[in-house]
């Protein structure tokens, strides 16, 4: 019973809640009407926008030292994740068989415990800086520690569940996906579509007035 | 013929005197081992014949090579590989048993003895004060990337403990409890969980080197404080600088039986590379044993760091420390902080906390 419904109607549910609800966030973002720039254009808004895309991939020189822990352990946590979701086999094979209907090459096993290794290693850093630094902690809202511990349950239910021998911890893996999934669209998670709108928001504000962002 | 009996109330469980027995310990083990892996009785042959057989059995030879009951010979084959001559692993067996009659025997008791050991100090002496109380005016005794690295390294080390102690003890004690099936699943769970963050403890380890060896270096004053019993014995304060002797001992255990743990772990979940048999029930054996007197100590320290003594915890949750604190147990330290003047007051590290200056909502504890 427990099976049929999280690989059944839940599923379906939670994968529904995730599509609607982050294109309608999108939506309402971008389709926010804003005041009308009055002013005479000093430089290109499109070039900023881009330029700002890409720039902030690199903390800026003066704030690099300050924040050095947070930019290493966020690009692990973040490549490693990305790596496990798109290229470990169980998940290509996963997204073959019921979403996309096509598969690609995943990565080799040991890429992908190295990688998850990361992911891991990356996440239990930045949630504690969040906790252990003052400020950080003091500015941080429910959401943001629900966000970071349900992605680290979700990826480990899915390293306890590497074996494949048992059902239950497979399902285990499921139904946590598929909470995050119904979270997402309504948490800070969507900074994974939105964190590109809003650089080029920023670089084209600051490049139609001729400052580099 | 080497039996040895493990009586954990005459293992000192606190963190301060920890170091010295628990690695007599661990060498005890390690020759615990190899003398009982070595007495291998050799093969009997039974010479009475019973009456009436005239003839010896012509494949007793054979069979007793093939069982090889004096000595794991190679053979030959076509098959080229590790180990690919060995017919029947004779240490096998004998690591089995091993396993089974002394790690899996006796170490729930030593765990639970440091437990009992633990509540009966905290029953008897209660909670270490500090004289007077404490001030209220904090000095930065951890900057943030040394309280991650701590924390990192102690949330790994735990996670690794639990699922350690499932693979090692759950046959004993949890198929009873919760029954075959779903102890085979929690099993399988916790040897991948083990498994994968097996090489984090590592990483973990080598940022804690980097961050913290140099205050740990041992130094004139240490030895008098070992003596002393790190204020236990005898009367009035012991000096201590930044780190005294049983935070250097227990750190030093830590990285030495850490990386112990994490080279024998690391042969044991890569063994592409070359190794026997042989290497990996040694290698078991060694990450065991070190596994559990690490698991000993750090239930003292873990005590010690948070309930055993006021003020403590303070150093790991915020990075900062009472000056009455610093005074009572590390006094050279001490006299460097009030010179250099870098002491808050409690209003200021009240206000650095994001709390309002003299709010009831104490730091210290």
């Amino acid at each position: 019973m427990i099976e049929y419904l999280i690989d059944g109607p839940l599923w379906y549910f939670s994968l529904a809640v995730f599509c609607i609800g982050v294109v309608w966030q999108l939506a309402r973002i971008l389709f926010t009407a804003g005041k009308t720039d009055l002013s005479v254009a000093r430089g290109s808004a499109s070039s900023g926008a881009w330029r700002n895309i890409f720039s902030r991939f690199v903390p800026h020189h003066e704030i690099a030292p300050q924040v050095r822990v947070q930019v290493v352990a966020g690009y692990m946590f973040h490549l490693g994740l990305f790596a496990v979701i798109f290229f470990a086999a169980p998940h290509v094979i996963f997204l073959e068989e019921n979403l996309l209907g096509f598969g690609w090459t995943p990565m080799p096993h040991w890429a992908f415990i190295v990688a998850s290794q990361f992911a891991f290693f990356g996440l239990l850093i930045l949630w504690l800086r969040r906790m252990l630094n003052s400020v950080s902690r003091l500015i941080s809202t429910l959401d943001d520690h629900i966000a970071a511990i349900l992605t680290f349950v979700v990826m480990l239910t899915g390293c306890l569940a590497l074996l494949k021998g048992f059902t239950e911890l497979r399902l285990l893996h499921r139904f946590t996906v598929e909470l995050l999934l119904i979270y997402f669209p309504f948490s800070c998670l969507m900074h994974t579509f939105t964190f590109i709108p809003s650089r080029a928001f920023t670089g084209a504000w600051f490049g139609r007035r001729g400052i580099d962002a | 013929m080497f039996s040895v009996k493990m009586q954990t109330h005459k293992i000192k469980m606190q963190t301060h005197n920890a170091p010295l027995a628990a690695l007599s310990f661990l060498l005890l083990m390690v020759l615990l081992v190899f003398a009982d892996l070595a007495s291998a009785a050799p093969a009997q042959q039974n010479k009475n014949y019973p009456q009436g057989v005239s003839a010896i059995n012509p494949g007793a030879d054979l069979w007793r090579e093939v069982r090889q009951r004096d000595l794991a010979a190679q053979g030959v084959t076509q098959v080229k590989g590790v180990d690919s001559g060995v017919l029947i692993n004779v240490w096998g067996d004998r690591w089995a048993q091993f396993r089974t009659d002394k790690p899996i025997k006796y170490a729930p008791f030593v765990l639970l003895g440091v437990i009992l050991v633990l509540v009966l100090f905290y029953a008897l002496r209660g909670k270490v004060l500090i004289e007077g109380g404490l001030s209220g005016r904090m000095v930065k005794r951890f900057t943030d990337y040394e309280r991650i690295v701590h924390w990192v390294l102690a949330l790994v080390f735990l996670f690794l403990a639990i699922t350690g102690l499932i693979l090692l003890l759950g046959r004993t004690l949890l198929i009873p409890l919760f029954g075959q099936q779903l102890f085979s699943l929690l099993a399988s769970a916790s040897k991948e969980g083990h498994n994968l963050f097996g090489p984090i403890f590592l990483v973990s380890l080598i940022m804690m080197v980097i961050s913290f060896a140099r205050r740990n270096i041992y130094e004139k004053g240490d030895l008098t404080w070992l003596l002393k019993g790190g204020g236990f014995i005898g009367k009035g304060h012991v000096s201590g600088g930044f780190f005294n002797m049983g935070e250097k001992s227990w750190y030093w255990m830590v990285i030495l039986v850490g990386l112990l743990i994490s080279i024998s772990g690391m042969i044991l979940v890569m063994p592409n590379f070359g190794q026997g048999r042989i290497i990996m029930e040694i290698s078991h054996v060694v990450h065991v044993f070190a596994a559990i007197v690490l698991i000993a100590v750090s239930l003292g320290h873990m005590y010690m760091g948070s309930i055993g003594t006021e003020g403590s915890l303070e150093a790991m949750k915020s990075g900062y420390v009472d000056i009455s604190w610093v005074e009572a147990h590390h006094d050279r330290w001490a006299r460097k902080v009030k010179d250099s003047g870098e002491i808050l007051s409690a209003e200021e590290f009240a206000r650095q906390q994001g709390r309002k200056p003299g709010s009831t909502d104490t730091a210290t504890e």
